[in-house]
C-alpha cells in the first residue's frame, strides 16, 4: 500500500511541477496527452486486467466529450454543477458499457476477437452518427461555443483538474491490482471455467471491468471537451480508438502507468514529429509490431524487470505481506442440503446422444463412484450438474430445488463443488494465490471485492483437510502453480475445490496421472474431507484401487445408461459389467 | 422501367465488386483463421500498381504482372516472418496484421504521397442492351467474377484442399504427422489470398479513387460480409456479399448513403452477437 501511495505522490508532484518550471503552453500540451493517457488506461484496464481487447473505446471518450459539451452549454459556469454533470455522464457511459458487456460476454461471442469486432462496429456507427447529425453535433465542423468547466482557463488552472483526474485514476487502478478484485481478475484471465465453478460469474466480472473502462474513458473525454473547447467526430472515431490500443500496448497494458506513459511519450512525440519527420508514423507502427510480437507487457516490462532485479539485489526492501492469516466467514456452500437426484437425464450434443436416461441418487454421506469405459458419459453426467453442457431431457433435484441447467457459476451456492478431469488450476498465479482465490469462494459479500482484509483469508478447510490426511503440501509457496507436477496439481485442485467446503463434491478422475503413493494420498485426502464435513461425493475414476478404497456405492455407466449399481463387490461380480470391461459381447 | 433495369445492374455490380474484395479475406480469415487487418492494404497496393506502371511509363497491361509478382513476394515474406507464428493466436494476429496495415499504408504514403489518383478505364464505352446501356468495363468485371467463382466452386468441391486446410488449422502437428506439408500449405493460401486482394484492387481501381487509406472501407465491408454469410465457404461468401450489398444499395436508394452504411454496421453487430457463425455453415 505504501509503495502505491508513493508512486501516486511522485506522479502528483512531477505533474504539478510542469506549469511551475515549464510554460503554460507546455502544460496545455501535456494536458491533452494526459487525458489521452487516462483513456488509454481505460483500454489497459479492459485489456490487461479483463483479458478482452476493446477496439472501440473512443466511443466512450467521444461520447463523454460530446455529452459533457452539451452539459456545459446547458449549465454555464458553476464548477461543482459542471463536475457533477461530468460524473453523471461517466456513470451513464459506464452503465451502458455494463449492459453491453453483460449481453455480449454472456452470449456466444464471448470475449474473443468477436467482442473486439462488435466494439469496432459500434464506434464506426457512432462516429458516422456524429458526422451525420449536424443539427446536434455540428457534424464535421464540430460542436463548440460552450464555456469550459467552471470557466477555468484551459491554459491555466484547468491543467490541475486534469492532474487530479490522472492521479486519482492511477491511484484507483493501482489499488485495484492490490485488492481482492484484482486477484479475481487475474484468476479469471488465467482460467475462466475454474473461477465460474468457484461461484464467480466471469461475464459479470468482465462487464464490470468494461464498465470501469468506460467510466474512466468517459471522464477523460468529459475533460477533453473543456480542454479543447470544441468536440469533433475525430474524438469518437476509429482512428483514436486504434491509437488508445497502440499506446496501451507500447506502454504496457499490464500496469496502470504503462498506458499513461505510452500515450504521453508516443502521442506527444507523434504530434511533434508527425509533420516534420515523414517516416515517424512508420516508426511507431514498427515499434507497435515489435511490442506485439516480442514484448507482450510493453515497455513497462523493462521497468518491472529493473524493480525485480533491484529487489533481488536487496536495494528495494521486500515487504512481507499477508503475514497474518485471517479466518474468513463461513461458506454458504457448507450449509446442509438434501440429497441430489438425477431423474431420467438425457443429453445430446449435436448428433451425438451422450446420456440416454440416467437415473441416479447420490449417497447421503460418503462416496458414490461412477465408473465405465471411456465415452460412457461419466464426465458428461457431472457436466449435467454443473451446467457445463445443457441437459436436453430429464431433471436434477436437490430436495425440492430444481438444479437442471444452472449456469456453472450458480452451482456452488447450492453446495456443489467440482474438481475437473484435467487438473484445472489458475496458471500464472502462485500456489498461495490459487488457494486465496479458492478461499473467497462461497464466502464473498459484494463489498469484499474491495476489502484488503480478504487478501489474508485462508479457508480453514485447507489446513484441516491436509492435517487430517497427513499429506505434506506447501500452501504458502509463491511458486507459479503452472510448474507443479501432475500429481501436485491434482492435490492443489482438490484443495481449491474443497476450500468452500461444498456438501456435494464432484471428483473427476482425481487420481489420474498419479503414482500409487500419490493415489493413496488422494484417497486419504478424500476420506479426511468426508470425515470433516460429512459431504457426499461423486467420484469418477478409472483406478479401481481408489474406487474400492473409497466407494460406498458404485454405478456403472455404459453408452449413456446405468448398466449396474450396487456395492463394489456386487458390481464386480456382475456378468454384464465384466462383459463391458473384459471385452465380451455388448 | 429503365431505372429498374439500371438498379438491377447496379446491384449486380455491387455484389460482384464486394465478392471480389472479400475473396482474398475469405481465404485468409475463413480458412487460416487469421483476422487479416492488412487485407485492405493489399487491395490498396493492388490499385497502386496502375499508378506505379504509369510512373515508369510502362504499358498499362504490365500492371497485372507487377501486381501479382509484387504482392505475391510481399505476402510470402509477411507470412514467413509474421503470420507464421500467429496461427491460433487470434488477438496477436489481429494486432500484428493491424500494425502491418499501418506500416504498408505509411510506406505507400511516403512513396506516392497523400493525393488521390484516378485510373482511366481500360475499356471505354458502354454496352447497349436495347432497354438500357451500362459501362462495358463493369459488365466485363461482373462476367469475370461469375466465371472465377464458378471455377473456384467446382475446384473446391472436387479437391481435398478444404479438408487439408481444416486439419492444419485445427491441429497443425497432427496434420503434419499425416503427411500434410503445413508450411507450404499455409504459405500458399496466405499468398494466394493476398494476391486475390491485390487483383481485386487492381480490377476495381478504375471505378474508385486510389489513395493510401482506401483499404479501410474494403476491409470493413469484406469482414462484415464474411461474418454475416458465414466463414469457410464460397456459399457463405456469396450470401454475405449479397446481403451486405443489397442492404447498402437498397437503403442508400431509399434513404441515403449514410443510412446504408449504418444498416450494414448494425446488421453486423446483430450477427456477431446472435449468430457468430453466420448464415451458412458448411457441413
Amino acid at each position: 500500500m505504501v509503495s502505491t501511495l508513493l508512486v501516486s505522490l511522485f506522479l502528483l508532484l512531477a505533474l504539478i511541477a510542469v506549469p511551475i518550471f515549464g510554460s503554460s503552453f507546455l502544460a496545455w500540451q501535456l494536458g491533452l496527452f494526459l487525458l489521452y493517457g487516462v483513456a488509454a488506461q481505460g483500454v489497459g484496464l479492459a485489456w490487461g486486467a479483463g483479458g478482452f481487447l476493446p477496439l472501440g473505446n473512443a466511443l466512450f471518450f467521444g461520447g463523454g466529450a460530446y455529452l459533457s459539451a452539451f452539459a456545459l452549454k446547458a449549465t454555464e459556469g458553476d464548477l461543482w454543477i459542471n463536475l457533477g454533470a461530468m460524473l453523471g455522464i461517466a456513470f451513464l457511459l459506464g452503465g451502458l458499457a455494463f449492459i453491453v458487456g453483460m449481453v455480449l460476454f454472456r452470449g456466444k461471442a464471448g470475449s474473443g476477437p468477436s467482442f473486439s469486432l462488435v466494439a469496432l462496429a459500434l464506434v464506426l456507427i457512432f462516429s458516422q452518427l456524429a458526422n451525420s447529425a449536424t443539427g446536434l453535433t455540428g457534424g464535421f465542423n464540430g460542436f463548440s461555443g460552450y464555456q469550459p468547466l467552471g470557466n477555468l482557463d484551459a491554459f491555466g488552472n484547468f491543467y490541475f483538474v486534469i492532474v487530479v483526474l490522472v492521479v486519482v485514476v492511477t491511484l484507483a487502478l493501482l489499488l485495484v491490482h492490490r485488492l481482492p478484485i484484482g486477484l479475481l481478475l487475474r484468476a479469471m484471465v488465467a482460467n475462466e471455467d475454474r473461477l465460474a465453478l468457484l461461484g464467480f460469474a466471469p461475464h459479470r466480472l468482465k462487464a464490470g471491468v468494461f464498465a470501469g473502462s468506460a467510466f474512466i474513458t468517459g471522464l477523460a473525454g468529459g475533460l477533453y471537451a473543456s480542454h479543447q473547447g470544441i468536440v469533433t467526430p475525430q474524438a469518437i472515431g476509429f482512428l483514436l480508438s486504434a491509437e488508445f490500443v497502440i499506446w496501451a500496448a507500447v506502454g504496457g497494458r499490464m500496469h496502470p502507468l504503462g498506458p499513461l506513459l505510452g500515450a504521453v511519450a508516443i502521442g506527444w512525440l507523434s504530434s511533434e514529429l508527425r509533420d516534420s519527420v515523414s517516416w515517424w508514423e512508420l516508426a511507431v507502427a514498427c515499434i507497435f509490431l515489435v511490442v506485439v510480437l516480442l514484448f507482450k507487457k510493453g515497455s513497462f516490462q523493462i521497468v518491472e524487470t529493473a524493480i525485480n532485479l533491484a529487489r533481488r539485489a536487496g536495494l528495494v526492501p521486500r515487504t512481507a505481506r499477508h503475514a497474518v492469516i485471517l479466518t474468513p466467514p463461513n461458506s454458504k456452500a457448507a450449509e446442509p442440503i438434501s440429497t441430489i437426484r438425477f431423474r431420467d437425464i438425457h443429453l445430446q450434443a449435436g448428433a451425438v446422444r451422450i446420456l440416454n436416461g440416467v437415473t441416479i441418487e447420490l449417497v447421503d454421506r460418503g462416496v458414490l463412484a461412477v465408473i465405465g469405459p471411456n465415452g460412457a458419459g461419466k464426465s458428461t453426467l457431472l457436466n449435467a450438474l454443473t451446467g457445463t453442457l445443457p441437459v436436453t431431457g430429464g431433471d436434477v433435484f436437490s430436495g425440492e430445488i430444481q438444479l437442471t441447467n444452472r449456469r456453472p457459476h450458480e452451482v456452488l451456492s447450492y453446495g456443489i463443488g467440482r474438481k475437473m478431469q484435467i487438473p484445472s488450476i489458475f496458471p500464472g498465479l502462485s500456489v498461495a494465490e490459487n488457494l486465496r482465490v479458492a478461499s473467497f469462494a462461497g464466502r464473498f459479500k459484494p463489498w469484499d471485492f474491495f476489502m484488503p482484509q480478504a487478501m489474508r483469508w485462508q479457508s480453514p478447510m485447507v489446513r484441516r483437510v491436509l492435517a487430517g490426511a497427513g499429506v505434506a503440501f506447501d500452501t504458502g509457496t509463491n511458486d507459479d502453480a503452472q510448474i507443479l507436477s501432475q500429481g501436485t496439481k491434482q492435490v492443489l485442485e482438490f484443495l481449491i475445490a474443497t476450500a468452500a467446503e461444498p456438501r456435494v463434491l464432484l471428483l473427476d478422475e482425481p487420481a489420474a496421472g498419479m503414482s500409487p503413493t500419490e493415489s493413496q494420498e488422494m484417497v486419504r485426502l478424500v476420506r479426511a474431507y468426508i470425515e470433516l464435513t460429512g459431504a457426499s461425493i461423486v467420484l469418477v475414476e478409472h483406478d479401481m484401487k481408489v474406487v474400492e478404497a473409497l466407494s460406498e456405492r458404485v454405478a456403472v455407466l455404459h453408452f449413456g445408461e446405468v448398466l449396474a449399481e450396487g456395492k463394489f463387490d456386487e458390481v464386480r461380480a456382475n456378468p454384464k459389467v465384466q462383459d463391458v470391461y473384459a471385452g465380451g459381447h455388448k | 422501367m429503365e431505372s429498374v433495369y439500371l438498379f438491377a445492374l447496379n446491384f449486380t455490380w455491387q455484389i460482384a465488386a464486394l465478392a471480389l474484395l472479400a475473396l482474398g479475406l475469405a481465404m485468409v480469415f475463413g480458412q487460416l483463421k487469421i483476422m487479416n487487418m492488412a487485407h485492405g492494404e493489399f487491395v490498396m497496393m493492388g490499385a497502386y500498381s496502375w499508378v506505379l506502371v504509369e510512373k515508369f511509363g510502362w504499358s498499362p497491361v504490365l500492371s497485372v504482372p507487377v501486381c501479382i509478382v509484387g504482392i505475391g513476394t510481399l505476402a510470402f515474406l509477411v507470412e514467413r516472418v509474421l503470420v507464421r507464428h500467429l496461427y491460433a493466436r487470434p488477438f496477436d494476429s489481429l494486432l500484428a496484421t493491424w500494425a502491418l496495415s499501418i506500416i504498408l499504408r505509411e510506406c505507400v504514403e511516403l512513396v506516392f504521397g497523400r493525393q488521390f489518383y484516378n485510373v482511366s478505364l481500360p475499356l471505354q464505352g458502354s454496352l447497349n442492351f436495347g432497354f438500357v446501356s451500362y459501362p462495358a468495363y463493369r459488365i466485363l468485371v461482373i462476367v469475370c467474377v461469375m466465371v472465377v467463382f464458378a471455377g473456384l466452386w467446382f475446384y473446391y468441391r472436387n479437391s481435398r484442399l478444404g479438408l487439408r486446410l481444416r486439419a492444419m488449422v485445427e491441429n497443425p502437428n497432427l496434420a503434419q504427422a499425416h503427411g500434410i506439408n503445413t508450411t507450404r500449405l499455409s504459405t500458399s493460401v496466405f499468398v494466394l489470398g493476398c494476391v486475390f486482394a491485390g487483383l481485386a484492387g487492381l480490377i476495381l481501381a478504375p471505378t474508385l479513387s486510389v489513395y493510401p487509406s482506401m483499404g479501410i472501407d474494403a476491409l470493413i465491408r469484406s469482414f462484415f460480409a464474411l461474418i454475416i454469410g458465414g466463414l469457410g465457404s464460397l456459399e457463405g461468401l456469396a450470401i454475405g456479399t449479397t446481403i451486405v450489398s443489397g442492404m447498402q444499395s437498397g437503403l442508400s436508394a431509399v434513404f441515403s448513403q449514410t443510412v446504408g452504411y449504418l444498416g450494414v454496421l448494425v446488421l453486423a453487430v446483430i450477427f456477431i452477437w446472435r449468430r457468430p457463425n453466420g448464415l451458412y455453415t458448411p457441413r
